[in-house]
């Protein structure tokens, strides 16, 4: 399955702006936590997971989705919600914990949700994997198109709930697809030290599904990958794992300092940079121009900052509004 | 002119923890530790600092993100005869393993007759106020101290934190040790000033069980766990300014809850506020309020107040947040609405 | 003959300022050589400081002030 040049483009542009997001959102982050880090203070509080490097996971993934197929994904949630079409104006303002937001502030950053597109993720590592396998059932039950992708780190396939989710998904043939994310590390603990295998695909053996690593952060591979696996899905096939070798460009959150990183892991990241390797490509292979690269750039870099600038003007909630909500 | 105060020496919570446990590790082989990010790093909030340079990997294991497997091992491992100290990083993690812990950890030695015993230490990391939303936020005290079968402590200061953590790993009950991540002394979290205090070089205990008057007075009594100590603390000082003298207790403890420690002060103030960061409802703030009309409902001379959280899931925004917390002016407020 | 408490010019890389999380001592204390004395954090890493002499401590940067690569921020007498 070969993605065509508008597809291509599609994934191009859609890296750069998950990317220019993250890193307008990692220079505001920093605001009032200088010279002293405190998560407390500043226009983004908190914690934050950017998802530098990652992005050729949700480009290649959500290429082949529609409004109406549902994504569950984890804490580093950003690039996966810019890749399914979530309101960036209101998620924007949601992580900067305003009244527009599109929650009103009561989520934040890990717990971003937008019903319009079917976007969900959690805090919590592995519960990504249930509300997947659930959406899944619930198209089978009421014959609705749709296919249901849960994404998760390599960390969480050491979680109890992913083995219940695809073991569950596969005796019930449900069309959902599980995409690992591999960055190769669980905040200090590297996949070695944490997984039994080395690489968690062949881990679909042990639920009689079929697995595939996708080596490389290629969005190109991803989309190949994928593309048969949602394929599969919506023929009514059942289930497909897939695992991604990633890069995670920055620290595990704000505030990791990675003492625990090699150092020449630490030095190869930016010559990995997926998003240079794509533009690269565009260029050489597809015949992008300069002129054309400079459209898709500006574009992208203007959704980012709309969205930014969305967010900064926006008002706060007042502080009784945290007791609306918790029911319908 | 230098005061005479030789030999003080502070420690962060987070440093009191590490040293309780090596402490522990060096005087007894079997107790080890296990949890995520707890090696190398020390320990996401700082608790396990140097431990995996002394002792090593055999004895300081970073785990795979499976409480449920690991928490249960710890069960299996105490059963057998180790001691071992776990870490769940954040109590908001207990959904995925609260079974291990509170079908296994806390009631085997009952179902053995109490031929069994289960010396498990899990510590894990409370609290919020820094905008970590409503999954890294809570503090849970009621969930575990409500369940039969596991004592469960909760220290508000480095000196505390040290002698309860060596209690904890002598205790030969599993116990659930409840650090709050506001008063560790991460700079990154902000730091409670006052949790930082004077902690002696040797090992010694706190007894579990135990609550003790961190301020006395004769007009209200103020009672707290982990922040809510240092709110109570607080609003004491403001109070004082106003010619109220407030009494201010720590329970340190949840299981064993020193309940005649707070009825015998109640009955020199006749007046009970109940600071907690849980959840109000269904919690520790209504089980002391309880304990005291139990105990002989004449001593108060107006009901109890409660300065508790709100019973909704803990909001990200700042301003919502802010609002929901307790904090020293709601306590204040509490006491003035007491005496209207 | 009393000792500076020093910030070391080489603890960290960046030509960035750090802060004073908290002193693990009090004004007056006596303290051994090697003690930790204070604790300060740059950006995001923490580092222990450490009492260069044995003596009586002297505080002359606070909690939460900024400090620099180099900075005295007290003194052992």
């Amino acid at each position: 399955m070969t993605p065509t040049r508008e597809q291509k483009i599609w994934m191009y542009e859609h890296m750069l702006v998950s990317r220019y997001l993250e890193e307008m959102i990692e220079e505001i982050y920093m605001e009032g936590k200088t010279p002293a880090f405190n998560m407390a203070a500043g226009p983004i509080p908190g914690e934050m997971h950017l998802s530098k490097g990652q992005e050729p996971c949700a480009v290649g993934v959500c290429v082949h989705l529609k409004p109406f197929d549902v994504v569950t994904a984890t804490h580093r949630p950003h690039h996966i919600a810019v890749a399914k079409g979530v309101d960036l104006n209101k998620m924007t303002a949601e992580i900067f914990g305003k009244a527009t937001g599109l929650s009103g502030g009561r989520g934040g950053h890990m717990h971003i949700f937008d019903p319009d597109v079917n976007f969900s993720c959690s805090g919590i590592i592995g519960q990504s994997v249930g509300p997947a396998v659930g959406a899944a059932l619930s198209r089978k039950l009421q014959k609705k198109e749709g296919v249901a992708v849960a994404f998760l780190g390599e960390g969480a396939v050491n979680q109890g709930a992913f083995h219940e989710g695809l073991n569950l998904a596969a005796v019930w043939k449900l069309p959902v697809i599980f995409v690992i994310e591999d960055n190769g590390w669980g905040i200090s603990v590297p996949k070695t030290a944490s997984t039994a295998v080395e690489h968690n695909d062949i881990r679909a053996q042990a639920y009689g599904i079929p697995g595939h690593y996708v080596p490389g952060n290629n969005p190109l591979e991803i989309f190949r990958v994928a593309g048969e696996a949602i394929a599969r899905a919506r023929r009514g096939e059942g289930p497909s794992l897939i695992e991604i070798e990633t890069l995670r460009m920055a620290g595990h959150f704000m505030g990791d300092a990675e003492q625990y990183r090699p150092k020449e892991e630490l030095a190869m990241l930016k010559a990995r940079d997926p998003i240079v390797a794509m533009r690269t490509y565009l260029m050489t292979v597809d015949k992008m121009s300069e002129a054309e690269d400079q459209e898709i750039v500006t574009r992208a870099r203007k959704r980012a900052e709309a969205a930014i600038a969305f967010a900064k003007e926006s008002p706060y909630p007042r502080g009784e509004e945290a007791l609306e909500k918790v029911f319908v | 002119m230098t005061t005479v105060t030789s030999n003080v020496r502070k420690q962060t919570i987070a440093r009191a923890m590490a040293e309780a446990i090596a402490q522990e590790m060096r005087a007894d082989p079997r107790v080890f530790v296990m949890g995520e990010d707890i090696g190398q790093l020390g320990g996401v909030f700082g608790n396990t600092r140097g431990l995996f340079e002394e002792f090593g990997p055999e004895r300081v294991r970073d785990t795979p993100i499976s409480e449920t497997a690991f928490i249960g091992a710890a069960v299996g491992a105490a059963t057998d005869g180790m001691r071992p100290v776990v870490e769940l990083m954040f109590v908001d993690f207990f959904g995925v393993c609260m079974d291990a812990i509170y079908n296994l950890m806390a009631k085997n030695t009952y179902f053995s007759g109490g031929k069994l015993s289960i010396p498990v230490v899990l510590m894990t990391a409370t609290g919020g106020g820094y905008s970590d939303a409503g999954q890294h936020s809570q503090c849970l005290h009621a969930t575990f101290a409500h369940l039969p079968g596991m004592k469960v402590v909760a220290p508000s200061n480095a000196y505390d934190a040290k002698g309860l953590m060596i209690s904890a790993i002598r205790d030969d009950n599993p116990v659930i040790y409840l650090f709050h991540k506001a008063l560790q002394g991460m700079g990154w979290l902000g730091t409670e000033p006052a949790s930082i205090v004077h902690v002696p070089e040797e090992a010694y205990t706190v007894p579990i069980g135990k609550a003790a008057t961190v301020r006395e007075g004769r007009d209200v009594t103020i009672v707290g766990i982990t922040s809510g100590v240092h709110h109570a603390l607080k609003a004491a000082e403001q109070l004082d300014q106003k010619g109220v003298s407030a009494e201010v207790i720590d329970l340190r403890s949840l299981v064993p809850l020193d309940r005649e420690h707070v009825i015998n002060s109640v009955r020199k103030t006749g007046r009970l506020i109940v600071v907690d960061e849980d959840y109000q409802s269904y919690g520790v703030t209504g089980e002391i309020i309880a304990s005291v009309v139990e105990a002989d409902i004449s001593m108060l001379k107006s009901p109890p107040k409660r300065v508790a959280y709100p019973d909704i899931p803990i909001p990200f925004s700042r301003p919502m947040e802010q609002w929901a917390l307790p904090n020293p002016a709601k306590i204040v407020a509490a006491y003035e609405s007491m005496v209207k | 003959m009393a000792v500076d408490i020093i910030v070391p010019k080489d603890l960290w890389e960046e030509e960035v300022e750090g802060v004073i999380v908290a002193w693990l001592t009090e004004e007056g204390a006596s303290v051994r050589k090697g003690d930790v004395v204070a604790e300060i954090m740059v950006k995001k890493v923490q580092f222990d400081i450490l009492a260069p002499a044995e003596g009586r401590v002297r505080i002359l940067k606070k909690a939460d002030e900024i400090i620099r690569k180099g900075d005295v921020i007290g003194r052992i007498e």
